[in-house]
Order: structure tokens, then C-alpha cells, then sequence
């Protein structure tokens, strides 16, 4: 997967003010994911830093011992992410880019796509947080913005559940989800970091099980984080297989997953591209498939991942992406 | 005006006999002649100022024929110039009856059903372009937006719908053939064009820049649209007495537009349109056959399209605004330019030799720095014949003020941006504490002997020229809420004055028979609901009501109607159009 692995993933935030964007950034940059990760804020005034962690702070930059970087959009994200990707110290492996509670999330990703950055910048997703109470009190100009970061969300996090009502959030549902989407429901927008980061790399991979254990924390406010079983939560099931698959299939299968998947990643070997693999990258909602490396000899297989916030019917799944062999 | 039947005067024939037209008196008339600043009459012969003094002075002027106009007591002052402006940009995609959807949230059966009763109403292969989608919408009801989606609605014409957020545009299959975008066309730098990750081939979906492929392949702006465009600007401007204005950026059809105004006899106001250099903003497919000499054709007194019109640097508002030194909070990032300074030196002596006036949009202080050194060296090697035009000059360096006068270049500040409100606020930020306070230095430009002048640049900052004149003597806001002051320092009335009137006309080339009332020259004044000398400037200036416009001796407009009944009714009284809510 070098080849992908080789671009820097980005994740959108978008949300409205109060609906937890910034509750989930200081835990972010104060904790310790063992990764480099660029934290891009609209301003300071809300990020809270341990002062502690503090190496270096320049004036719309600021580099934390954890290997953290924190710095502001202000109104250029083009020359801000050039910035980011000419650091002395090298570019960061992970970024975010909190969107401001009134713009479109859908404009910071186009600009993603532009050709001086598809080649260094993935989208790895796009999440919009939404605070349960206030978001079905929404009128006029803040509905539409609340459509934009919908239309653009990949997966949709509904914080802030310990103060609505449950008929509310079914409301909020049935109003503003789309069939497929990810929605995951969260108090104190305590959301695990994998959701948000995802598995990128392979040491991730590998030890897939017990990276989930060890990094995913609990919905449950007065859950302590430590010895708890998380197995409830969170399954994974994955799938391999070494015949050429039909891409207008997969696609199919991909789209109709269950809605408790939120993240899948693999190779595949398709009947369209022989000579090549190309990789699966899904979170919520977005369904990517691009071509990788050549197969260099290497018998052409299949090996997909996923990852789900609730148990997974394994044998369904299964027959479902075995209807995918061409 | 291109009446065959007009009477144009020459060396041997077609001058009146007779005595003076027109005398104007009991005015209180301001000439912007410093050998003769007030006058209380002028008399009028040809469209040409025969006299200038008391009435009581003008009997050798007076025969029967002559016409008395009392000004009962008005102040009047030669009328002014809005030296950057675009009537086109602002109103015709309004006018062109494009599809639109009007509802607040469409659901894609609602753009399904617009786009089909369009596709009845304007029946054709024409192309269906308009707006908008709502991408919410096709979400919520786990549609694929797209070629495919449209091709089902209609396939064999194009059709273009953009999104509500403009960031882009969904077309069908005809329109992307039609723009010949296949799955090997490279995505524009400022945008891409959405493909299918696996095979290349578009979606149909065009992301920022991306739709200016679209747009280069639809037909023209309809020429209803540019014409009833430019017409209610010249109604507008006329209104607020502004007898000479530059449409910048324009096209074969925006000239067309324009020269069936002049045929009619309503371009009461003289025009200098300036011909789009690059394809940024429309595509201009007949560039070089205007540059050339199809120009000429457009021609009249009224009318020229000597001059071109190009984005050297681009704004501060995406740091793009090309800076001697970088932009606060950044170490390297000077902004961009988009062409190169050799580009601009062999463009600028190739003009210059045609006769053609380069105007050259240069926000920053290192685009204008550029410019003038373009200038400088095209007059080292003998090119003398144009005088330039640095448009914007949002911020100038203080080593450049000497060298408008030295070049013969003209310092256009444009638009409105010198009192604070959110707009120029933004620019001052963007630009930082240093070099805020060089922003719209009309002050440094006339102290070093240069001429400045002013542009509305609309629609980026209100039509209305008054409200920068006053603006230009306060650096505040007209509205009295707001009691801080802008940066940079401001001018004198009587600076202001010149730098709406005769400056205006210098800049247009034409200082020698207009921008001023002295004997000989064209008698273009206005007439003023107010003495602008007698009154307090703040808050009086921006609202000033114009009563009476006369360009070139000929009453072209009368607000209160007053000479509706009699042989030299105003060709527009009364009514001005109102473009926009809260507009003065």
C-alpha cells in the first residue's frame, strides 16, 4: 500500500459552534496517539494546550512534545497546508482541519483535490458533529449550512445525547440522515480515536484487535477506559478471496454494507485492471477504489477489513462480497 | 452617436452660424479652472463653452435663437469619471434568462421537473444552464449526482445546473462532449474536474475552476442581456452625472452590445472599454482581430475600445495580491502573478506602439512595482505614446508615488475600499499594520505631482461614484454611526473635486477638451442639489442628489423632469434604476 500510504490523510471536522468540535480537538492534541498529528483550528480562542507540552510556539504555530502540531487556517488553507508539508522536521502523518461553524466543509475538500495537492493529500473523511439538542431548532441560512456539512459528511457523530430527549434524536434522525449514513451517538464527543483517524498503516493493521482494545474509549460517561470489555462495541471481520472481482459489483456491495461499518480498507484484484491491485478505502459513507502497485508476481489476491461499531452478521457479509467474483 | 443624419463639424463645413446654443446662468459654478474657479454663467455653442463670467457680460453672445436656462442659484461643477467599472458583470447574467430552479431547498425532482418545463419553453438544441441543485437533497435520497442522473432527464442537448454553494457544476453528457472533456483532459490548476477513480472517465461533476471549461463552450452572454445591462448602467450613471466611465473587460459582444447603444443615441456618457487580455473571466474569441484594428469599428465620440484590460497580481482576500514582502504571519508567501514581468514588457511596447492603453490590475505593491518598471523600461526604448493605467493600486509602495507623474501613468484606486466597513476592513487585515497604512494613497500620488482617480469597480463596491468622493475627504464612514477612521490620510475638497472631474478626463486622454469649463472645451457639467462648498462634508456627500447632467451642451438628464415640456427635454429625467436594496 506505499503507494497510497505515501499521500497524507486528512480528516474534515465540520460542525456547529457548541457541537463538540473543539472538546474533541483538545483531547487530540493533549493525548497520546503515537502520531504526528497537524491540528488545523480557525483560532486559538477555544484550544486549550497543556502549557506543558508546549516546544515551540511561533505565531500561528504551535509544536507540542507528543509531536503534535497545532496551527490556524486563518483565510489561506492552501498556503497553510503548503506550511505544513515543507516542515523542517518533516511533514505531519496525520492532518485535521477543523471547519468554522458557518462554512462549507465541501469547499476545504475540493481544495484537497486541487492538483498541487492530490498527489501529497488524501481525504481520509469528512465528519460532521452535531450537538442533538440544538440541531432540530435549525432555520433559514443555518439549515442550509447544516445541509452543506451533511451532504458532505461521511460519517455523522450525534454528541451530546446525555441532553436530548430519545424521541428528539429520532426526530434528528429521520430528518437529516440519509439512508446509508453513519451516525454514531456520543456524549462528551467522546469519540474513539480510530473512528477518526483510522488504520493507515500497517503495524495498525496487523495488531488490528488489540489496537482497538487498547485505544477505544466508552460511550459510557462513567466508564474509567481502562479494563473494560470493548468487544461489545466494536467487531471486525475480514474477507479474502483470490479471483478477479467486477468492479461495478464491489461497488455495489460496498455501498449496501450495513450502516454499523464505518471503516473498511484492502486490496483488490479486479477483472478490469489485471495487471494492477487497487485499493479500497471506505469510511462511512465514502466509497473509495483506486489503483495501487503492480502485483510484481505476487499471485493476485483479495483482502478486505472492516470494521464495525456493533457486532456484524460475518456469514452475510460473506456471501454478499462473494457475489462480487466476476 | 453614429446618426447618419448628425451634423459633425469640420474645418469647411457643418459650423452653426449664429450666436451661442445654450447660456446657463445664476449658477454658482465651480470651472476646476484655477485661472477662473467660480463663474456665474456659461455659454454654450457646438457642445463647445464659447464664454465663460456673468451673464450681463454674454450679450455678444445672445441672439434669438439662444436658449436662457436659470440655474436658480445651484451650485454646478464639471462632471465626473468612474474610471473602472462593470455594468456586465454586475447585471447581465440577471437578464439572461437563465433556468432557475427558485425554490429554497429543491429536491432533485424539483430540478428534474425545471429543467424539463425550460427544455419546453425554450425548445431547441440550445444549451439548459442555470442554478441550482442542492446536494443534501440527492444525499437524503441516496442519489448519485451527475452525467448519469441528467442523462436520464435529457441527453440530447447540454445541460449545466450549478449547486447552491457554487463550488460547482453538474453536467450532462452532451455538455461535457460539447467541451470536449474526456477522460484525458488535465483539471485546470484552480479546480478539477471529478472522475471515476478507476477508469478516469468524468462524472459530470466540476469543481471550482472546472466550470470555466463549461463556460468556454456555452454561447455568449445573449446580447439582450449584456445590452439591457449596459444601458441601465449608462441610465444610472448618467443620473449621478458621470459623463465619462472605462467598462473594463470586455469582448466582441460586450462591444457590439455597447455600439447598438451608441446607434440608438442613449450612450449619453463617454465609454472607454477595455478588451480582455486573458480568457479568465469570458473567453474573448476575437482578441486579436480588436487589438488589430477591428477596434475601429466600435468608434465614435462617445465610444473607443483603445485599450486592454489584464490580471497581473490577483487579491488580498486569498493572498494572491503580489507583495514587495510577504504577508504578515508568513515568511515567503509574496502572493502570485498571473503572467510573467517579460509578458508584460513585450505586451505593453506592442500596445503602446498601436496606441492601445494597458490597464493593469495590480492590488499589490510589488504587481505595481512591476508595471511601472514594464513602463519605464518601454520608455527608456522610446515608446511614449500611451499614457498606462495602474488599476486598483490597493497598496502602493511609498519609492513608487514619483513615478506616476515621471511615466505619465495614471494611479487608479479602485474599488471604494478608503472607509471602514467589512470589505476594506478585510483588505486593510489581509495587508497587515505596515502596510495598511499605504492603502488608496490618493494623498501620496497628487503630492508627488501624479494624477489619481478613482473606480467603483462594481459590483465589487456600490455604482454610486459619490459616496467614495466623500469618502475620499473624510476616510469614514458615511454613515454617522461609526465614528473611526480609515488608514492612509485623506484630501482636500477641492483635491477630490479634481480628482473626480479633470483627472478622469486625463485619464481617458481627453484633459484638453473636457474635465474642466474653460473656453474651447466640451461643456459637460452637472448641476447639483447642493453647494458642496457650503455644506459639512461628512455624511452630505455620499447623498448628493445630481438635477441636471449636460454633456457635451446637450441636457441628458433632468431629475425633477423640469424641462419634460420643452425642446431640450433630457433624453433620461425622473427616474434612476435602483439596482439593489438600500442602494443611495
Amino acid at each position: 500500500m506505499s503507494e497510497l500510504n505515501s499521500k497524507i490523510p486528512v480528516t474534515i471536522i465540520t460542525g456547529f459552534l457548541g457541537s463538540g468540535k473543539t472538546t474533541l480537538l483538545n483531547r487530540i492534541l493533549n493525548g497520546n496517539s503515537g502520531r504526528r498529528i497537524a491540528v488545523m483550528v480557525n483560532d486559538f480562542g477555544e484550544i486549550n494546550i497543556d502549557s506543558q507540552l508546549v516546544v515551540s510556539a511561533q505565531q500561528n504555530m504551535i509544536s507540542l512534545a507528543n509531536g503534535c502540531i497545532c496551527c490556524t487556517v486563518e483565510n489561506d488553507l492552501i498556503e497553510q497546508l503548503h506550511n505544513l508539508l515543507t516542515l523542517r522536521e518533516g511533514p505531519p502523518e496525520f492532518i485535521l482541519i477543523e471547519t468554522s461553524g458557518v462554512s462549507d466543509p465541501m469547499k476545504v475538500a475540493h481544495t484537497l483535490k486541487y492538483p498541487q495537492f492530490r498527489d501529497k493529500l488524501s481525504i481520509d473523511s469528512i465528519i460532521a458533529m452535531l450537538d442533538a439538542e440544538q440541531f432540530s431548532q435549525l432555520i433559514g441560512e443555518q439549515e442550509q449550512v447544516a445541509m452543506c456539512q451533511l451532504a458532505a459528511a461521511d460519517i455523522v457523530i450525534i454528541n451530546k445525547t446525555d441532553l436530548a430527549e430519545k424521541e428528539q434524536i429520532i426526530e434528528l434522525k429521520k430528518q437529516w440522515l440519509f439512508p446509508k449514513a453513519r451516525a454514531f451517538e456520543t456524549a462528551f464527543a467522546d469519540i474513539p480515536l480510530e473512528l477518526l483517524l483510522g488504520l493507515e498503516h500497517e503495524k495498525h493493521q496487523q495488531t488490528l484487535t488489540s489496537e482497538l482494545n487498547g485505544l477505544v474509549t466508552c460511550v459510557d460517561a462513567q466508564c474509567d477506559h481502562t479494563e473494560h470489555q470493548h468487544d461489545k462495541l466494536f467487531s471486525t471481520f475480514s474477507w479474502e478471496s483470490n479471483k478477479a472481482l467486477s468492479l461495478p459489483k464491489l461497488r455495489r456491495v460496498l455501498k449496501e454494507l450495513p450502516n454499523t461499518i464505518y471503516r473498511a480498507k484492502g486490496i483488490v484484484y479486479l477483472d478490469c485492471v489485471k495487471d494492477q491491485s487497487c485499493i479500497v478505502h471506505l469510511v462511512g459513507t465514502r466509497i473509495n477504489i483506486e489503483k495501487g502497485p503492480d502485483w510484481k508476481g505476487k499471485k493476485p489476491s483479495s483482502q478486505l477489513v472492516m470494521i464495525a461499531w456493533d457486532k456484524l452478521n460475518k456469514a452475510n457479509l460473506t456471501k454478499a462480497l462473494e457475489t462480487c467474483i466476476a | 452617436m453614429n446618426d447618419k443624419s448628425i451634423n459633425y463639424p469640420s474645418s469647411h463645413a457643418g459650423i452653426k452660424q449664429g450666436k451661442a446654443d445654450k447660456i446657463l446662468f445664476n449658477g454658482k459654478i465651480y470651472t476646476v479652472n484655477e485661472q477662473q474657479p467660480w463663474v456665474e454663467a456659461i455659454a454654450i455653442k457646438n457642445g463647445l463653452i464659447i464664454a465663460l463670467g456673468h451673464l450681463k457680460s454674454m450679450d455678444e453672445h445672445i441672439d434669438q435663437q439662444t436658449i436662457l436656462i436659470d440655474l436658480e442659484g445651484k451650485f454646478a461643477m464639471p462632471g465626473i469619471y468612474d474610471m473602472h467599472t462593470h455594468p456586465d458583470l454586475a447585471l447581465a447574467p440577471g437578464y439572461a434568462g437563465y433556468l432557475d430552479v427558485g425554490l429554497d431547498n429543491p429536491t432533485p425532482d424539483d430540478v428534474k421537473n425545471a429543467i424539463l418545463s425550460y427544455a419546453d419553453e425554450n425548445p431547441g438544441d440550445g444549451w439548459i444552464y442555470g442554478q441550482y441543485y442542492v446536494q443534501f437533497t440527492f444525499k437524503k435520497e441516496g442519489l448519485e449526482m451527475g452525467r448519469e442522473w441528467l442523462d436520464n432527464i435529457i441527453s440530447d442537448r447540454p445541460v449545466a445546473i450549478l449547486d447552491r454553494s457554487w463550488g460547482t457544476i453538474m453536467v450532462n453528457s452532451e455538455a461535457l462532449r460539447l467541451a470536449n472533456i474526456d477522460k484525458n483532459t488535465p483539471d485546470p490548476n484552480n479546480g478539477y474536474i471529478e472522475r471515476d477513480s478507476i477508469t478516469n472517465i468524468p462524472t459530470g461533476i466540476l469543481v471550482d475552476g472546472g466550470y470555466a471549461l463549461i463556460h468556454a463552450a456555452m454561447p455568449p452572454t445573449p446580447m439582450h442581456a449584456l445590452k439591457r445591462a449596459y444601458r441601465e448602467c449608462i441610465i444610472y450613471q448618467t443620473g449621478r452625472g458621470v459623463v465619462g466611465t472605462k467598462y473594463v473587460h470586455v469582448c466582441e459582444h460586450r462591444l457590439n452590445a455597447m455600439k447598438a447603444i451608441d446607434d440608438a443615441g442613449e450612450m449619453t456618457l463617454r465609454v472607454e472599454a477595455a478588451i480582455s487580455w486573458q480568457d479568465d473571466i469570458f473567453p474573448v474569441k476575437r482578441r486579436w482581430e480588436l487589438i488589430s484594428g477591428e477596434r475601429h469599428f466600435y468608434r465614435s465620440d462617445r465610444l473607443n475600445a483603445n485599450a486592454v484590460k489584464f490580471h497581473f497580481d490577483g487579491t488580498h482576500g486569498v493572498k494572491s495580491s503580489y507583495l514587495a514582502t510577504p504577508y504578515e504571519g508568513d515568511t515567503s508567501w509574496r502572493g502570485s502573478l498571473n503572467m510573467t514581468p517579460e509578458h508584460l514588457n513585450d505586451m505593453l511596447i506592442d500596445m503602446d506602439r498601436k496606441g492601445i492603453r494597458v490597464i493593469a490590475h495590480c492590488t499589490g505593491d510589488a504587481a505595481s512595482d512591476l508595471f511601472l518598471d514594464a513602463i519605464e523600461n518601454a520608455r527608456k526604448e522610446g515608446y511614449n505614446r500611451m499614457r498606462h493605467q495602474c488599476a486598483h493600486s490597493t497598496v502602493l509602495l511609498d519609492q513608487n508615488l514619483a513615478r506616476f507623474k515621471q511615466l505619465n501613468v495614471t494611479a487608479e484606486f479602485s474599488p471604494v475600499g478608503w472607509y471602514p466597513y467589512p470589505f476594506a476592513n478585510a483588505r486593510a487585515e489581509a495587508n497587515g499594520s505596515e502596510r495598511a497604512k499605504r492603502l488608496y494613497n490618493f494623498k501620496g500620488v497628487l503630492d508627488a505631482g501624479g494624477i489619481a482617480v478613482v473606480g467603483t469597480d462594481w459590483p465589487v463596491s456600490n455604482i454610486n461614484p459619490w459616496i467614495g468622493f466623500e469618502a475620499m475627504i473624510t476616510r469614514m464612514n458615511p454613515d454617522k454611526n461609526d465614528d473611526s477612521k480609515f488608514h492612509g490620510e485623506a484630501i482636500s475638497l477641492e483635491q477630490a473635486i479634481r480628482v473626480m472631474t479633470i483627472n478622469g478626463a486625463w485619464c481617458m486622454g481627453i484633459e484638453d477638451k473636457a474635465g474642466s469649463l474653460e473656453v474651447g472645451k466640451s461643456a459637460d457639467l452637472i448641476v447639483l442639489d447642493r453647494d458642496l462648498f457650503e455644506i459639512e462634508i461628512r455624511g452630505n456627500i455620499h447623498n448628493t442628489h445630481v438635477e441636471l447632467t449636460f454633456l457635451e451642451g446637450e441636457l441628458v438628464w433632468d431629475r425633477q423632469g423640469k424641462f419634460n415640456e420643452s425642446k431640450f427635454k433630457a433624453i433620461w429625467h425622473n427616474e434612476i434604476p435602483n439596482f439593489y436594496d438600500g442602494m443611495e
